[in-house]
């Protein structure tokens, strides 16, 4: 108890709050990302060729040590870094995807949702080949990616360093050391913490997708209120748990 | 990733296997506890057993689970045991009460917590009416949770916080308490997290589909609980005695040898004939 009498019940609390936005923002942020699964691994669906826990745990991740890396920068650069992060792995997967579909299996890209690309207006129909539900990643889908591991990144780094500056201060008080002795246990706790944080929302996002979405303009995607909740109730559960590992 | 699984029943009921891995992997994590009474850490392999045994009991979960086509893959269900498994795991690892005496108990109540909130949401907010859903995401919580604490019980011999954190090396002679080279300063438990994440999800990837047997599996999961045991004990070389460490990478050898040895056996067993078929022959010239 020594800890929550030093600390304070309102830094604990903050850090709550912050731990479950940044659940939030996983959860939300997976809805972007264009997952295709197995059929588009055959270029008959549109989207990455792998499964949506998959993908989020690799953008998030990406982000989140990009972040960890600037978490002594303060917490809008460890933010911003964890963000572009996320992102940038995205857009490098995507082209990628794109490359190898075009020019690997001479496959032009086309949306099945949609018969205009929301973004560009450019027309999908006459490109989308007989009997599948379109193929590669169209403009809208690559935005949506990066979006998505923006958003990622973003809410695996604010739990991250959320829960670091509470260990940081709680773990010296318990082994009455410096901070200095202790750094490296604070940051690998903080670390596995965001990430077991971060595979349940991703997979709770993932249940509530149910396969493959094309992106943000996916009739899919109106269904991310509901996760917006679970997720939020989900890390608010694990937060508590993170956060009592250092009261109790 | 909507790929039909088909419903098969195996011989053993889902219950049996529950009770073997539970309490298998408990009296397995128990055994690691008399380390501290008997100030050995020769019997840290037991804590690989725990989690081969554990994993043995994720597998079948993984399965009964993914039965229903939940529209994800496999792995993502391996993913949220360890991802939930994890948390509950280190909050139990502080209640160090007498050594660590209820450290098991608390981290199984603490997981099957965890587990339950994700499955509720999962089945009632995200509306996916899974009649196994809320069970099985508590009982791969726990799974997740016993996993980590036997491989850490492997690697340092004890699953207590002050275990995990701290440290004993000899410099010029004073033994110093240093945390960077812990199991958790040194992240090691990120390691342990994939190995078990990747052990437990893989049997049932490996053999669903028409011809899913479940003797086979379940010796597959045992061979996958082997397999993480032996990185975890070279890992161990660095934390226990020379000898303890030899015993755990021993064990997880032979365990693995063995285990492997009787898989493809099952899947030799399970597999199509292998035809003696001869090349067309080619017509001779003339006719």
């Amino acid at each position: 108890m020594v800890v929550l009498e030093t600390l304070g019940i309102m830094v604990i609390l903050i850090a709550l709050i912050g731990i479950i936005i940044g659940g939030v923002l996983i959860g939300f942020g997976v809805h972007f990302v264009p997952v295709g699964g197995a059929p588009a691994a055959m270029g008959q669906a549109p989207g990455i060729a792998t499964g949506v826990a998959m993908l989020a745990a690799g953008a998030g991740l990406a982000g989140l040590f990009g972040g960890a890396w600037a978490a002594e920068l303060g917490l809008l650069v460890a933010l911003a870094a964890g963000a572009v992060g996320g992102g940038l792995m995205m857009a490098i997967t995507q082209l990628m995807v794109n490359i190898i579909y075009i020019f690997g299996m001479g496959i032009p890209v086309a949306s099945g949702k949609v018969a205009k690309d929301p973004i560009t207006g450019d027309t999908q129909t006459e490109f989308k080949s007989q009997g599948t539900e379109g193929h590669g990643l169209p403009f809208v889908s690559y935005a949506g990616g990066v979006i998505g591991g923006m958003l990622g990144g973003l809410g695996g780094t604010l739990i991250y360093v959320m829960l670091l500056d509470v260990y940081l201060d709680a773990l010296p008080l318990i082994y009455s050391t410096n901070k200095e002795a202790i750094y490296l246990v604070a940051v690998s706790l903080a670390g596995i913490f965001a990430v077991g944080m971060f595979l349940v929302n991703a997979v709770l996002a993932a249940y509530n997708i149910t396969g493959t979405i094309e992106g943000p303009h996916d009739p899919k995607f109106k269904r991310f209120p509901r996760d917006i909740v679970a997720s939020a109730i989900a890390t608010a559960v694990t937060g508590i748990f993170a956060l009592g590992l250092v009261l109790v | 990733m909507t790929v039909k699984v088909e419903v098969k029943e195996g011989g053993m009921p889902h219950n049996q296997i529950l009770a073997t891995g539970l309490i298998g992997s408990l009296v397995g994590i128990y055994i690691t506890y008399l380390n501290n009474i008997l100030g050995t850490d020769l019997l840290a392999f037991f804590g690989g057993i725990a989690a081969t045994l554990a994993l043995y009991w994720g597998s079948h979960t993984i399965k009964r689970l993914a039965s229903y086509g939940i529209g994800t893959g496999v792995p993502s269900a391996g993913m949220i045991a360890f991802g939930s498994g994890v948390i509950g795991f280190l909050f139990a690892t502080r209640f160090a009460i007498g050594g660590g005496i209820l450290v098991p108990i608390i981290a199984v109540i603490a997981a099957a917590v965890i587990g339950a909130v994700a499955g509720v949401m999962a089945n009632t907010i995200l509306k996916m009416h899974i009649p196994v859903m809320v069970s099985a995401l508590i009982e791969m919580s726990i799974v997740g949770a016993l996993t980590l604490m036997g491989l850490s019980a492997l690697v340092t011999g004890s699953f207590t916080f002050d275990a995990l954190v701290t440290s004993r090396i000899s410099f010029f002679g004073m033994e110093l308490t240093t945390y960077e080279s812990s199991l958790i300063g040194g992240s090691i438990i990120a390691v342990l997290f994939l190995l078990g994440g990747i052990a437990i999800q893989h049997p049932f990837n490996a053999c669903l589909g028409p011809s899913w047997e479940q003797d086979r599996m379940l010796m597959l999961a045992l061979e996958c609980g082997f397999l993480s045991m032996i990185p975890a004990a070279v890992i161990s070389f660095a934390f226990i005695s020379m000898a303890a460490a030899t015993i755990s990478f021993v064990v997880a050898i032979v365990g693995w040898f063995y285990t492997y040895y009787r898989y493809i056996e099952l899947a030799r067993r399970d597999a199509a004939f292998w035809l003696d078929a001869k090349p067309i022959k080619e017509p001779e010239a003339g006719h």
